[in-house]
């Protein structure tokens, strides 16, 4: 080796001395265009958590993680996407798919960190300079990835729907059934605010797939009345949908319907399968509406002998003797309702409890016991003349309509109330060439009834009357009608922040003559099958249970559910009821077999937990 | 009564005697549920009772000059019975009456007494009762009226 070439890294060193011919950092006076695709914003607030983002990112860029600002609530997961830079490709698909149009992107291109671990980071919650800017990639306004509107349901003409009893809603068919599902981004936001929690975007996905064996299996691991959830479910899930933020949410409804319409009854056993292997345990249920049919189909899968008492000639409670049948036909309720007794669940039709058995003889007798009895007692007006012959209640009117008897309600009807029932009876009424008016004593934004409901009863003729507050009523001149006084009610806020209180303006009376009016105010339970020491031990406040873990009520045999036991009396909330009953029940009657699997539970999760840490 | 002290002592023995009678009712009642009711709201009472104890200690005003509003919800509802079964409806319907005819004794009182000051002790009172029926009456639109 040379001398020169042992000195000249030393003469490198000169070099360290002089101005650098490279910049130190990259310039930053080059902003991005103004629609650049750069560094993520997401409007944490505004989005829900629904992982759009994170299942269209081709490179898997975005996980959704918890955040301590936000907790899962129906509607919003509590998750928020998290960003991978060293994934991103900032396609800004995830920009286009949004379904809140939470997460939009700035023209932000440069970030200079030395931390490899910063560039992957919490949009909106992790503090970025670039959070506020204006200018960045934003989807046009209109654009959207799915069709923002549904596919609209055909339903029969309001002229001829009055005309029968005839299904109103005419279901939809496989092409139009393919392009509703596909407008489901799969995000499960409902699964959690559904009460049965169903498996919405599985089921969904299953009609993309045209498998609706498929479909009809995941219905049925939460809700054994899919059909008839599929025409008159008060569908929570759609009003969490994100799909619905922009536009309409996915109708999961009819949807579900349209499933259970491809399969054909008779496929029902070798489709469902189920494997039974008979317990030695008996289970006495009363009442055979959507509560105790569901908690005797999870319960017989159990292999528990299951036996139901029913006071009416029919199962299906109020969905038979309360859903009129334009809206819920037999044909489709008796479809759940055989598949449940398929599997060798027994129904003692016209037995009372309290009168035939009595209750105390069902607690010797069976292992178990679930009461889901629901309301099925009218509300009084308590107001004046109201025991009139003529003053007809809106329960009674449904059960005479379901049973085939002609409930005598005249020409010119008078319904009062908001909810369901006043909608339905309205609308029975018009099917019977009645001149139908509903008086509400609220406005119609604070009526109880679906606003399917009402809109459809108004399609159909119902002439409704709001803040119409009833005050008295009276023999009209022919002894066949009736006469009733009403007053205008104007609206006061509530201070607390509950509904508007109406209230009665004196000098705004009207008077009125009807063949009958129909009393729908609301129903409450009827309880004489229990002595009241039963009720006393049973913790009854208010003719309703408020049942503890797993439905479990005071009283160690009994379980209860169905809208005598939970706020929302609604079908499917019953169903929940019984089968949250049904494991309930299986605990009470093999409390070892779970503790064990629950310790086995909690002893994988500690493993994972240490495997993860 | 001519003297501020003894319509508060007659008022507050008022509330007292509506604390005895739900008391009353509550041990006649049949079933547990609609016990304890009954003794919220007997409880009630005693707690507008106190209120009045503190008025006549003047640790507390009357609020003569407070709009308080009247649903009219108990002016058209029929007389109910008092019973062992009674229902929660029919607790509340005599709730809301039994304060109503409270409120229309001391206005009515209150417009026949000539002392003005007494007069303004008199509607104090009766907004209070208005304001007990209130109460009543917006508990009956929650739970009575779900439908409507």
């Amino acid at each position: 080796m040379s001398l020169k070439d042992l000195l000249s890294p030393f003469f490198v060193w000169q070099r360290a001395f002089e101005k650098p011919y490279t910049t130190i950092r990259p310039t930053l006076d080059r902003p991005g265009a103004p629609a650049y695709r750069g560094f993520h914003i997401n409007i944490t607030d505004t989005c829900v958590g629904c992982g759009s983002c994170h299942e269209i990112c081709q490179n898997q860029a975005i996980d959704m993680v918890a955040v301590d600002k936000y907790v899962g609530r129906d509607g919003d997961s509590g998750l928020r996407p998290r960003f991978d830079y060293g994934r991103c490709c900032w396609c800004g698909l995830c920009v286009d798919i949004c379904t809140a149009a939470s997460l939009r992107m700035s023209n932000e291109y440069a970030w200079i960190s030395e931390d490899p671990d910063s560039f992957h980071f919490t949009a909106g919650i992790d503090e970025k300079p670039w959070q506020d800017n204006e200018l960045g990639y934003r989807r046009a306004e209109g654009y959207h990835l799915y069709p923002p509107k549904r596919i609209e349901m055909e339903l029969l003409p309001p002229e001829e729907s009055v005309k029968s009893f005839d299904e109103v809603t005419l279901g939809y068919s496989e092409e139009q059934a393919k392009k509703e599902a596909d407008r489901c981004v799969e995000c499960g936001i409902c699964v959690a605010t559904c009460p049965a929690h169903m498996d919405v975007p599985d089921y969904i996905h299953s009609i993309r797939d045209g498998d609706y064996e498929k479909g009809l299996k995941l219905m049925y691991r939460t809700n054994p009345f899919p059909g008839t959830c599929g025409r008159i479910c008060t569908r929570k899930c759609e009003s969490v949908c994100p799909v619905g933020i922009l536009g309409e949410p996915v109708a999961i409804r009819w949807l579900k319907r349209f499933i259970v319409d491809q399969v054909d009854k008779k496929d029902y056993k070798r489709i469902l399968d189920e494997q039974i292997e008979n317990s030695d345990f008996k289970v006495a249920i009363i009442g055979a509406g959507p509560g105790g049919l569901s908690a005797a189909y999870y319960l017989r899968q159990q292999g528990h002998a299951v036996t139901v008492f029913e006071e009416h000639e029919s199962a299906g409670g109020m969905l038979r003797y309360g859903v009129p049948s334009y809206r819920l036909p037999d044909v489709e309720l008796d479809k759940d309702i055989d598949h449940i007794i398929s599997i060798g669940v027994d129904i003692q039709y016209n037995t009372k409890i309290g009168q035939d058995i009595q209750f105390e003889k069902l607690l010797e007798d069976y292992d178990a016991v679930f009461m889901s009895t629901g309301l099925s007692v009218p509300s009084s007006m308590r107001i004046h003349g109201e025991d009139h012959k003529r003053v007809l209640s809106g329960l009674q009117v449904l059960a005479d309509v379901a049973s085939g008897r002609d409930p005598g309600i005249g020409k010119k009807v008078a319904v009062i109330g908001g909810g369901n029932v006043a909608m339905d009876a309205a609308r029975v009424s018009r099917r019977f060439g009645a001149e139908v008016t509903i008086l509400y004593r609220r406005r119609i934004s604070e009526m109880p009834a679906d606003a399917e409901e009402i809109h459809e009863s108004q399609e159909e003729g119902c002439k409704l009357v709001q803040q119409a507050i009833p005050v008295e009523i009276l023999d009209a001149d022919n002894p066949e009608q009736v006469y009733i006084r009403w007053g205008e009610a104007r609206m006061v806020d509530d201070p607390k922040g509950g509904r508007p209180r109406p209230v009665l303006q004196e000098d705004r009376m009207h008077t009125e003559t009807y063949d009958c009016i129909i009393s729908a105010i609301g129903q409450g339970s009827n309880l004489d099958y229990l002595c009241k020491e039963m009720q006393d031990k049973l913790a009854i406040e208010w003719g309703r249970f408020t049942p503890v873990e797993y439905q479990h009520t005071t009283l160690d045999k009994v379980f209860v559910g169905g809208d005598f036991a939970n706020r929302t009396a609604d079908a499917i909330s019953a169903i929940e009821d019984g089968h949250h009953a049904a494991r309930g029940i299986n605990r009470f009657l093999n409390p070892e077999v779970y503790l064990n699997a629950e310790r086995l539970n909690a002893e994988q999760l500690n493993e994972l937990t240490g495997e993860m840490t | 009564m001519n003297t501020v002290e003894e319509i508060l002592d007659y008022a507050i023995e008022q509330e007292q005697q509506a604390a005895d009678f739900y008391e009353d009712v509550a041990q006649r009642a049949e079933t547990a549920g609609m016990k304890k009711i009954l003794l919220d709201f007997s409880e009630e009472e005693k707690h507008h009772k106190k209120i009045l104890q503190s008025v006549k200690n003047d640790e507390h005003k009357l609020t003569p000059e407070q709009e308080v509003l009247d649903l009219k919800i108990s002016d058209y509802l029929v007389e109910v019975e008092v019973s062992e079964n009674i229902s929660y409806q029919d607790a509340l319907i005599i709730a809301m009456k039994r304060e109503r005819a409270a409120y229309e004794l001391y206005t009515d009182m209150a417009a026949k007494i000539p002392s003005s000051h007494l007069r303004e002790v008199l509607i104090g009172l009766a907004k209070e009762e208005a304001k007990h029926q209130l109460f009543f009456e917006a508990e009956y639109d929650e739970r009575v009226l779900t439908d409507n």
